[in-house]
């Protein structure tokens, strides 16, 4: 158990209200867009119609004549400087500016900077290119085929193939899989889906060539890793190279990537010696920005007549768009996809993966996800339903019959996984004690027998996150540690400096509480700073959940090297020795006499002022902390909706979300999480998708067609936890960010098909539009 | 993207003078917003150009059209044509068959089917929202059709085009039209959801 600090000083478990709030709310933060630098110029991209065509000629007169163009830059220009392709996250390379040919609708092919936006965007109208229009392979089925085009004329292996990747027992699988005496097998595709974070990417490239140095505020969630990669690419020295991310409206994986953007602003800046502005316009941020998902994944589960699971094969396509640009950590082609055998205690299971090119936007990005967790997570919880409907089992019981015992924790998962902690029937009975599952039950029973359509959808998902332990995760090398710098100031009050970047998270807000409970400092009384790769530790950056299983574990260890440091200095002032004293958060006193006491705050002025001989002057400390597992949150989603059987309409009636993400260090915005997180598994599961026509347009490629949920579609969130501390996490704490989008997404549709189960319905695909119910009723012969 | 757009619609004039105009593509390009015939290459393949306006900048899509069939027994007429933006900024194909058939009343009904692919910026927009701006230019077009029947059978300008000068073809307005067309689904979409019945 944690020590409970006072509500003055606010650590762990108080509902700190956000200290980044209010610079929000008035307007007065600093996005990348509100950076304006003398001498600034603007850049326009411009983009391609096609999806798959060779390019004859970019001809940019008519720009570059333009009054107020100053540079023109294409693939042709970029190729001289080495700089046409760049490597992507994974692997791969992808193209800057496109030369040859290009691969999918929207890609980049010239940027134009001008001294005005209006003008940079005018001009961008005047680059003509000639097209040779190409076979567009859209369909990845397709990608394999013999007579399919060969997107990718700059790789020697010439195949639409890119990878494949399997786990687990192959043959003990397929052997249990033959003898089951009962099997269940979905087919279920995970559609494109997008971040669309608030604010679009962005950046504004400095080189100053008095100096050498290149700044560059970017809307990156990796700041660290960008700054190493800009170095590496384009031969700068590192120490010249300054990436500030400032404050960012929203990020959800999207902002991990490099794109082609920054590094157009980069040379245009090099190139001019001014400063390049660079904004996406919404469209351009959907079309041609990190994707998520597109998985076409066939689930098939054994288990014996009573519901116990036996086995599960997992075998998966994924479209990965004309670059493999996943952001994930290098060993994993399929990120974490492997957590598929869930909350449940399979004792086989296999899963294989193979990655195809597509003409499409690049990508495979964690959208709110820690790298292919969410497709997991979909896919096992919808085939549990199947198997259950199979079966005439009830959903919950056959989950229940199923679930890792919690005794059996550490959990070695048959797929290479150790779950670190889990109380699984907990969060489900709390989840239906919370909805009052028997009688809704009952309800929809009186309710099928008046020929009304209701439906309840059980979701108990497994997630894994933070990554991660050094000797398994890397991006592009870099091991995935993350990173704290605490100095505490001689008036007691502190800065801490971070490897990760928030984009809403409220960081500034809970690892000052993690520091509030470690070293007794008010919250009110520390500042934390993030995103300056000139002044912050190395750090991977805020993304996959990670940022509390990690950057919060090395918060706690650097506050407890300062802590360790203050005892010191307490015996000192007291004049005992150190074994003989106590700490209580906020204080060092001697045991059996409370009273006699020194605060950390008179321990600050004491490290400037009045130090023990021979102890270093100063309190400061730095961690870099590598985990030594990941951590499992977990939880139970249960959704209740009606379908009006007039428009096909799905109401979400209620839905309960119980989580455990393990100890909490702000109840408040752990809830304002589960909400965002679930509002967003809603717009996945009803109404988004970016779907591409047979000739490889976008068809979701605006907000007229890529739907966001207002207040209006968002029905009201009931929440509830459990807490299983993680048992390896200095603090006990697991991650949250990711779990609601998880896990809500089966929720969602397993309660449409249960609304329809009687009616012959097995599985709906995502996003289940009113249309796409309002077929299968038609089709039932119960459309109104 | 792939679309199939069906209509038809009835002139108020007999069938030869309708088919003699249906069958002269400098004609019917007359009464295309935006098109113009530039070049015969041939009797029946023919060079033009629409100007299309997204916004403030005036796009110019030339291409080529030629007449695969065209048969003066059945009144029929089958176009295939392909273009391509001067600027790169997408294309459209398109193969569409005409019938004209006289009615009881002396006027003349005409069928047609087109078959559209287009390429780029505009089937981005969406099939329903193309499916709607179509339909507005086809109203354009019948307009225009009538029209020009009309002041023909009055001035008696029945002839071959190709001795005329062709007007200068002013762009099609694609913003203004798809804002006309937007207020019409709302306006649709607003009634359906105060008359609560089925869905789009």
């Amino acid at each position: 158990m944690l020590p409970k600090t006072s509500p003055e000083i606010g650590g762990m478990g108080h509902s700190v209200k956000r200290k980044e709030d209010l610079r929000f709310i008035l307007g007065k933060g600093t996005y990348v867009e509100d950076v304006h630098l003398p001498g600034m110029v603007y850049g326009q991209m411009v983009r391609s119609p096609y999806a798959h065509a060779r390019i004859k000629a970019v001809r940019t007169e008519a720009a570059r004549n333009f009054p107020g163009v100053l540079a023109v830059i294409t693939g042709q220009d970029l190729e001289k400087a080495g700089l046409s392709w760049m490597p992507t996250l994974f692997h791969d390379k992808q193209m800057v500016l496109a030369t040859g040919k290009v691969l999918f609708q929207s890609q980049e092919v010239a940027f134009v900077v001008a001294e005005d936006r209006y003008t940079a965007a005018d001009a961008a109208e005047l680059v003509e290119v000639d097209y040779e229009d190409l076979p567009v392979l859209v369909d990845p089925h397709r990608a394999l085929d013999a007579d399919a085009p060969i997107l990718r004329e700059d790789r020697e292996e010439k195949t639409n193939h890119i990878f494949h990747w399997e786990v687990g027992d192959r043959k003990a699988t397929d052997s249990v899989l033959q003898s089951a005496p009962v099997k269940a097998k979905l087919d279920a595709f995970f559609p494109r889906c997008h971040p669309a974070p608030l604010e679009t990417c962005g950046c504004v490239a400095d080189y100053n060539s008095a100096t050498g140095k290149l700044t560059v505020w970017e809307t990156s969630q990796a700041p660290h890793a960008h700054r190493t990669l800009f170095a590496l690419v384009a031969g700068l020295p590192e120490n010249n190279i300054r990436i500030i991310a400032p404050d960012i409206g929203g990020g959800f994986g999207n902002k991990v990537p490099i794109y082609p953007g920054y590094v157009c602003s980069v040379v245009a800046s090099l190139q001019l010696g001014r400063p390049v502005k660079w904004i996406e316009t919404r469209s351009e941020n959907l079309q041609s920005t990190g994707f998520a998902r597109d998985y076409h994944m066939t689930a098939e589960l054994a288990a014996d007549r009573d519901g116990t699971l036996r086995g599960l094969r997992v075998k998966t396509l994924a479209d990965h768009g004309a670059f493999n640009a996943a952001a994930q950590p290098s060993k994993f082609p399929a990120g974490l996809f492997s957590i598929c055998t869930g909350s449940y205690d399979f004792a086989t299971a296999f899963c294989e993966v193979d990655g195809v090119y597509t003409n499409k936007a690049p990508g495979g990005i964690a959208y709110r996800c820690s790298f292919r967790v969410t497709e997991a997570a979909y896919l096992i919880e919808r085939a549990m339903d199947v198997l259950a409907q199979e079966l005439k089992m009830d959903p919950v019981e056959l989950r229940l019959k199923n679930f890792v015992p919690a005794d059996k924790f550490p959990y070695q998962s048959p797929l290479g996984w150790s779950y670190d902690s889990g109380n699984y029937h907990a969060a489900m009975n709390l989840a239906l004690e919370k909805i009052g599952y028997r009688d809704l039950r009952k309800e929809q029973e009186d309710k099928r027998q008046r020929g009304e359509l209701m439906g309840i959808g059980v979701s108990s998902f497994t997630e894994i996150v933070g990554a991660g332990p050094a000797h398994t995760f890397d991006i592009v090398g870099i091991k995935m540690f993350d990173s704290c710098e605490i100095r505490v100031h001689p008036t007691g009050k502190a800065i801490a400096r971070m490897g990760t970047k928030a984009q809403g998270q409220g960081h500034e807000t809970t690892f000052a509480q993690i520091i509030a409970q470690e070293l007794g400092i008010p919250v009110a009384d520390i500042t934390i700073e993030e995103g300056d790769t000139d002044t912050a530790p190395y750090g991977l950056g805020t993304y996959a959940s990670r940022s509390t299983p990690v950057a919060g574990a090395a918060t706690s260890m650097a506050s407890r090297k300062i802590r360790e440091k203050g005892r010191k200095i307490a015996g000192h002032l007291l004049e005992v020795n150190e074994e003989d004293l106590e700490w209580e958060p906020g204080k060092f006193y001697i045991k059996g006499a409370p009273g006699k006491s020194k605060t950390i705050q008179e321990i600050a002025f004491a490290a400037y002022t009045d130090l023990p001989p021979g102890l270093e002057p100063g309190l400061e400390a730095v961690h870099y902390y590598d985990p030594p597992n990941l951590t499992f949150p977990f939880g139970t989603y249960i959704c209740v909706v009606d379908i009006d059987k007039g428009t096909g309409e799905v109401k979400v009636r209620r839905f309960v979300a119980v989580d455990d993400c393990g100890n909490v260090i702000n109840p408040m915005i752990v809830e304002g999480q589960i909400h965002g997180g679930l509002t967003e598994g809603l717009a996945i599961a009803f109404m988004q998708e970016i779907a591409y026509d047979e000739n490889g347009n976008i068809q979701g490629g605006t907000f007229m067609d890529y739907l966001v949920p207002t207040a209006v579609e968002t029905p009201n969130w009931e929440t509830g936890k459990t807490c299983t501390p993680s048992p390896h996490h200095p603090l006990g704490a697991k991650g949250v960010g990711e779990s609601p989008n998880v896990g809500s997404p089966a929720a969602f549709v397993n309660a449409v098909v249960d609304a329809l189960s009687h009616l012959g319905v097995k599985h709906i695909d995502m996003p289940i539009t009113p249309w796409k119910v309002w077929q299968i009723l038609k089709a039932k012969g119960v459309a109104e | 993207m792939a679309i199939k757009i069906e209509k038809t619609f009835q002139v108020q004039e007999p069938l030869d003078r309708v088919w003699k105009f249906l069958s002269d593509p400098r004609k019917v390009a007359g009464c295309i917003p935006g098109a113009q015939v530039t070049e015969a290459l041939d009797d029946r393949t023919y060079k033009g150009l629409i100007k299309v306006q997204v916004g403030p900048s005036v796009t110019d899509y030339r291409g080529e059209a030629h007449i695969a069939l065209l048969d003066n027994e059945k009144h029929e007429i089958q176009m295939v044509g392909k273009g391509q933006d001067v600027r790169g900024k997408g294309s459209a194909s398109m193969k569409m068959t005409g019938q004209a058939r006289a009615l009881p009343d002396g006027s003349t009904e005409v069928v047609t089917v087109s078959e559209v692919n287009v390429v780029g910026l505009l089937a981005q927009l969406g099939a329903r929202m193309i499916q709607e701006v179509s339909n507005k230019m086809f109203e354009e077009f019948t307009r225009n059709l009538r029209t020009q029947l009309q002041q023909e059978r009055l001035v008696g300008t029945e002839q071959s085009s190709t001795s005329g000068t062709a007007p200068q073809p002013q762009p099609i307005k694609a913003v203004p039209l798809v804002l006309t067309v937007a207020r019409e689904s709302a306006g649709r979409l607003f009634r359906r959801i105060f008359r609560g019945s089925g869905p789009r």
